[in-house]
């Protein structure tokens, strides 16, 4: 426990969490008012693509910034060097002579980010989703619970997500770019299932999947099956990151 | 259970037979020795010699191949609160830019159940309360340095391990630094530090281990390693033959 403090504390001493967690939980919630009146229109004009159900859900979506870049910060400023008079010096170093045990601090480690995000999460959804149902009312109907819970879940997940792939990498650049490209410019994932049905596996074609209809795509796959594949997938990221972490030297 | 054989053990650091490769290059070859409580340990030898590799093993950041290093008996990874035991100054503060000095300072000391006002007293010990809220990425090198020594002394540790610690350092702050180290060992502290100024590690050190292309060429006290010779530096390029202005 004490470990965990100490890791929720040192995240939330970095600015560059602050703008994750900031962007996060703001961007939503603001594209929902600046859309809601065209949103408006096109539901009485009947030209609203998609599902109206989805609505509030899926502008969730460009929140999803805030565990992206929160997950890589976690583990990318351990490996940014600390000064220009010391290249190789990195806070790693301080981090590991002070929770030597590695499995321990990666623990830790993960336990401070599901945290963080979770709360980022349930705060970024019940704006989004109240400032739907307050600017839209019964345009849109109800959501159900379990697709709220799932949506909170993926947020937390994409968190993890970013963390792995940023363990293995040891360098934040990367995987932040990739992600931010693939989520914003171009989805080379969106792309790929139109060539490929099995493209619709990947995680962030069928993590969204858990909590949205999926209207777009042309493989439906349950909301249930999609959070257990988004799920093996941060699974088998994570215990490769952990391995590495685990073997290599700091 | 405390008994003779418990003090022997206490705050020693034994490095047995470390054998390390990197990649593809031999870092070290069976280097064994150790520092006792009490006393200075010099770790004397020129840049690229092995010095920084065996504390980084010593510390738990990098891994053997073979052989081990041990503080108190045991691994460093199994020290439970490991700051209360043993303080490391490596290369630069360990303190990521964007954090000021006391953030970091506040969760190192959290990492290992220390309170926040431990950050303070530490600052006060090294001189840096008036840059406290500084942040790390804006200190000079001087300053880094005394932050990397302020993290280090959080837990009033047992053990020193100091990497290079004068590195940076004005002359002011050398004279600081070798007044600390000596008064660290009158305290009944084990202190290990690296060094490739063999002066300076002359002015400070009881024992000195003196270590070349990964190889320990000799240790003992100070006396007796520098032996015949006039200093110890005559000393060292006796050992190791090398030329005066040559690859040092």
């Amino acid at each position: 426990m004490t470990q965990v403090r100490a890791e929720i504390r040192k995240l939330l001493g970095l600015p560059t969490a602050w703008a994750g967690l900031i962007l996060g939980t703001l961007l939503s919630p603001i594209i929902v008012a600046i859309n809601a009146p065209a949103v408006r229109r096109m539901i009485a004009d009947g030209a609203l693509l998609g599902d109206v159900a989805d609505l509030g859900l899926q502008n969730l979506g460009i929140g999803l910034i805030g565990p992206i870049i929160l997950g890589v910060v976690v583990v990318s400023s351990e490996y940014t060097s600390t000064g220009d008079d010391a290249p190789r010096a990195r806070q790693l170093t301080a981090t590991l002579t002070a929770m030597p045990h590695r499995m321990r601090l990666l623990a830790a480690k993960t336990a401070a980010l599901v945290t963080v995000v979770f709360v980022q999460a349930t705060i970024a959804a019940a704006a989004t989703l109240g400032l739907t149902h307050a600017l839209l009312g019964d345009l849109v109907p109800a959501w159900h619970p379990g697709r709220i819970a799932a949506a909170v879940l993926y947020w937390v997940l994409l968190a993890l997500f970013s963390y792995s792939i940023t363990l293995i990498a040891r360098n934040g650049i990367v995987p932040l770019t990739l992600q931010i490209i693939n989520s914003t410019v171009v989805s080379v994932s969106y792309l790929l299932t139109k060539l490929t049905d099995l493209a619709n596996y990947l995680p962030d074609i069928v993590g969204p999947q858990m909590f949205l209809s999926g209207s777009q795509l042309e493989v439906h796959i349950h909301p249930v099956v999609a959070g257990l594949t988004m799920s093996a997938w941060v699974a088998a990221l994570l215990a490769i990151g952990a391995y590495l972490f685990q073997r290599r030297d700091a | 259970m405390p008994g003779p054989a418990h003090r022997l053990t206490t705050r020693m650091i034994t490095i047995d037979r470390l054998n390390k490769i990197k990649g593809k290059a031999r870092i070290l070859y069976d280097v064994s020795f150790a520092a006792r409580p009490g006393r200075v340990t010099g770790f004397l030898g020129p840049n690229g010699a092995g010095k920084t590799s065996t504390l980084r093993i010593l510390l738990g950041l990098d891994r053997p191949q073979s052989g081990t290093a041990l503080i108190d008996g045991q691994p460093y990874q199994s020290l439970r609160r490991p700051l209360a035991t043993v303080g490391a100054l490596l290369d630069g503060s360990g303190a990521h830019r964007a954090r000021t000095a006391r953030a970091h300072l506040r969760w190192v000391a959290a990492s290992n159940g220390l309170p926040d006002s431990r950050a303070d007293e530490v600052l006060e010990i090294v001189g840096l309360t008036g840059d406290a809220k500084k942040r790390a990425g804006r200190y000079s090198l001087g300053m880094s340095r005394r932050l990397g020594l302020a993290t280090a002394l959080l837990g009033d540790p047992r053990v020193l391990v100091l990497d290079e610690p004068v590195n940076g350092l004005d002359p002011a702050g050398i004279r600081w630094m070798r007044e600390f180290l000596r008064k660290s060992a009158a305290e009944g502290r084990t202190v290990l530090l690296s060094s490739h100024l063999m002066g300076e590690l002359a002015e400070i050190a009881d024992d000195v281990v003196v270590i070349d292309k990964g190889r320990v060429l000799v240790q003992g006290e100070l006396a007796e390693v520098t032996g015949d010779h006039r200093t110890l530096e005559d000393a060292f390029f006796a050992l190791t033959a090398t030329e005066t202005g040559g690859s040092w």
